[in-house]
């Protein structure tokens, strides 16, 4: 573990400004713990001196408590400050971070943009639409001498091909004498009088007349 | 079960041949290995991180059974511990033994969890604050030996994970994570 390139951190006036403030607030809080018995031992004092009816003594411990508690009061209010100081501190800080990573990011930004100039996208355009007018011209002039040359060629071979495919899209036309010969109609027994509609009516119950007509 | 204070103590600290060093190399080997427990275990739960052979220490007499440790067995145990690189001897005659239920490298670690439990990955604490503040209660760092946290401290510093600095002469001494 010989490493002479590890990175260390580098110590800021900020961090020993920090350093600064956090040790002042170990030193107050302490301070207060200090003035804390000092007042509770004033408080016992003044108890014990008037129960031996010592009352100017007595009187003179609560007086040194009461500006004991006075001092307090104010400690209690610059550890306030120094702890204000301290959070106000890191929120710069941090504000300072986000504004250079932002001034970074706006710098990479202008520099990718130098480097696209916008002449040369214009006249980028320009050359494209340039090759693209001279390639259209070039497929009318082709164009124009094909159908010259061609379309009557074209046009007859079209009607061929049109004309052909109608004829193999018509229906077969049947002959005259088809129609009688092929099929051999058969048509049911037609009932005529009451009786032959109930015989007609039996044999439908057992299914061999299809249909009944009454007459 | 006796008890020091909270700590349950073993039931073979009641017996009065554990108190005498064992000549048998067996019986010393398990002797030596049952008190080496129960020191690292007293330590780490009571927060003891020096032993001075000569001093008070509560496990080395029972005085329910009327027994106490020779200054011989003291040293045999801790060095037994020191062996195992559970403690160092923290001077040539061997009067005080540092304590370590965390090895270094262990407190290290529990340096670098710290920072990051408390977002302090890139920021400024004083040594008294690792030891004593807000954020360091309840935690193992409480009330760690300043030897110790100077010691795990220097390895970080090594590894390029903080720098320890001081601003003026009336400053803590101040530490600088970069994690």
């Amino acid at each position: 573990m010989g490493n002479q390139f590890v990175k260390k951190p580098k110590v800021t006036d900020v961090d020993r400004a920090i350093l600064a403030l956090k040790t002042q607030r170990r030193k107050l809080s302490q301070y207060q713990r200090k003035l804390d018995a000092v007042i509770e031992a004033e408080k016992q004092a003044a108890r014990d001196l008037i129960r031996e009816k010592k009352k100017d003594r007595a009187l003179l411990a609560l007086k040194k408590k009461k500006a004991q508690e006075e001092l307090l009061k104010k400690v209690d209010s610059w550890l306030i400050n120094v702890e204000q100081q301290l959070a106000d501190i890191e929120l710069a800080s941090k504000q300072k971070d986000v504004f250079d990573s932002l001034k970074a990011g706006s710098n990479a930004l202008k520099a990718i943009q130098n480097e696209l100039n916008i002449e040369d996208v214009q006249k980028l355009m320009d050359d494209t639409a340039e090759a693209k007018a001279y390639q259209d011209e070039i497929n009318a002039i082709l164009g124009d001498k094909l159908s010259a040359e061609d379309e009557e060629e074209v046009l007859a071979e079209f009607e061929n091909l049109e004309t052909q495919l109608i004829e193999d899209d018509l229906p077969e036309v049947p002959t005259a004498a088809s129609i009688y010969t092929d099929e051999k109609l058969d048509l049911p027994v037609v009932p005529t009088t009451a009786a032959d509609v109930e015989v007609a009516a039996n044999s439908t119950k057992k299914g061999t007349y299809p249909f009944l007509l009454f007459s | 079960m006796q008890k020091l204070g909270e700590f349950k103590l073993p039931h073979f600290f009641n017996y009065p041949p554990y108190f005498t060093l064992q000549p048998v190399r067996d019986t010393r080997e398990k002797q030596v290995q049952l008190w080496k427990d129960l020191i690292l275990d007293y330590c780490r739960t009571q927060k003891v991180f020096v032993i001075g052979l000569e001093e008070e220490f509560p496990l080395f007499s029972n005085p329910v059974i009327g027994r106490s440790l020779t200054h011989e067995a003291r040293e045999a145990f801790l060095s037994a511990l020191v062996a195992d690189g559970r403690a160092e001897w923290m001077d040539k005659g061997h009067r005080k033994c540092l304590i370590l239920w965390h090895r270094i490298q262990e407190w290290a670690e529990i340096l670098v969890q710290f920072a990051r439990d408390n977002g302090l990955e890139d920021g400024v604490v004083t040594m008294e604050e690792i030891r004593f503040g807000t954020e360091s209660q309840g935690t193992e760092l409480q009330g760690i030996d300043r030897t110790i946290l100077n010691r795990a401290l220097k390895i970080l510093e090594q590894k390029g994970k903080l720098v320890v600095f001081k601003g003026t002469s009336t400053d803590d001494e101040g530490v600088k994570f970069s994690l």
